[in-house]
């Protein structure tokens, strides 16, 4: 586990959050369709982690998205499951990535996902924050998905959380394999730690009123 | 040990009937040397997403397997996508993560080029260098130079035939092919 700028205080913009911190609503997406999938223990701890105010559930998946085409789009418009992952993406306050990495960059198949959705109108991650974790089990921890991931991101106009950075890596000795429990108080302190610097960037970057 | 014709897959990275880069792909076979023949990929459009859950449940797919044969019987690839949000198409990148799981790796060691076309003024650079990195964990040989990159692409093919009708470009193509072949020859396992 590395996580770069972790003395990084949210204290540092947090003025005005109390207002928008009150009712956060979040949606998770895991990278991977395994289930044993290490990304989706991560994903299923979030929700315990989170600071007051913040919800996170599960997004709708993405398993069952055709490779995209835009014939497909022309001829029958969106896939009811695009659409349905994209009005969750939409009506949430923020979208947190737990992805694993695969052959150095996005798996193809959470790729194929953001393609889909980045073709509708009123694209749903434009003005969205976003937060990245990955979890592998080497030791560079997933950090090529997320510096691509980044730059997806950046192309749709989202906002992508800079610090504190989640790669947790050698994860066959974090976690418990058959109960999916974290056992590593470093790791999980880190994610608490970005969850509420999530918290502060969606409170900064959300339309004034 | 290549054979004296060189046999080289053509994968196009977009599903779409009217892609430029399916138009650029068919533009190929025509402006490669003599000493290699080009032919073009089955389809990864019925790939499932990747799940190790199937992998492990039921094997690789058919269509995964087909494909991966066809690559591994090549001696080298050319990779013709368009960019998707600044990146490689998903579908493109699901392919290689299926066949990346396989015994055999189909590209290891495998000499590949990369073409991309696209509207803008980066004609799909930025996916290229992303494929690279992909590729190089799956442990291709990368072909480095000339690059093709064919930019405003709306221009430079014929509106109703998808036609490669700029000689910039096909000069650059054929450049690219004949200094591909070399390449593959140089690198091949010596039989």
């Amino acid at each position: 586990m590395r996580a770069t700028g972790a003395r990084y205080s949210p204290r540092y913009f947090t003025d005005k959050l109390e207002n928008v911190m009150a009712n956060l609503n979040i949606v998770s997406i895991c990278g991977s369709l395994r289930k044993g999938s290490f990304n989706a223990m991560v994903q299923r701890l979030l929700p315990s982690l989170a600071p007051d105010g913040m919800t996170i559930k599960p997004a709708p998946s993405f398993a069952d998205f055709p490779l995209y085409n835009a014939d497909i789009q022309n001829s029958t418009g969106f896939p009811a499951p695009v659409n349905t992952l994209a009005d969750a993406i939409r009506a949430a306050d923020g979208v947190i990535f737990c992805s694993p990495e695969y052959n150095f960059s996005i798996p193809g198949g959470l790729k194929n996902a953001i393609d889909w959705v980045s073709r509708l109108q009123n694209q749903p991650f434009a003005g969205k924050p976003v937060a990245l974790q990955s979890v592998s089990p080497g030791p560079v921890g997933g950090a090529r998905v997320q510096y691509d991931l980044r730059r997806a991101m950046m192309f749709l106009d989202a906002f992508t959380l800079n610090k504190p950075e989640i790669f947790i890596g050698s994860c066959a000795s974090k976690f418990d394999e058959k109960t999916g429990e974290l056992k590593d108080e470093a790791t999980l302190g880190f994610l608490k730690q970005q969850l509420t610097a999530f918290a502060s960037l969606i409170a900064r970057v959300a339309p004034k009123s | 040990m290549v054979s004296q014709q060189l046999d080289v897959l053509v994968i196009c990275g977009s599903l779409r009937k009217g892609s430029y880069n399916a138009a650029l792909a068919r533009t190929l076979p025509s402006l490669a040397p003599a000493g290699m023949k080009l032919r073009a990929a089955a389809s990864f459009e019925r790939f499932p997403i990747y799940n190790f859950d199937i992998q492990n449940a039921t094997g690789f797919p058919a269509e995964v397997v087909a494909w991966a044969d066809g690559i591994r019987s090549a001696d080298g690839l050319i990779i013709v996508s368009p960019e998707y949000n600044w990146s490689i198409p998903g579908g493109l990148k699901n392919a290689i993560d299926w066949v990346s799981r396989m015994k055999d790796q189909p590209f290891k060691d495998k000499p590949v080029a990369l073409q991309s076309a696209a509207g803008g003024i980066l004609g799909g650079s930025r996916m290229q260098y992303h494929l690279r990195q992909s590729l190089t964990s799956v442990d291709a040989i990368l072909f480095g130079r000339p690059e093709v990159i064919v930019t405003f692409a709306a221009q430079k093919f014929d509106e109703r035939t998808l036609e490669l009708k700029d000689q910039t470009a096909i000069d650059m193509i054929k450049l690219q092919l004949a200094g591909f072949e070399k390449f593959i020859r140089r690198v091949s396992a010596k039989g």
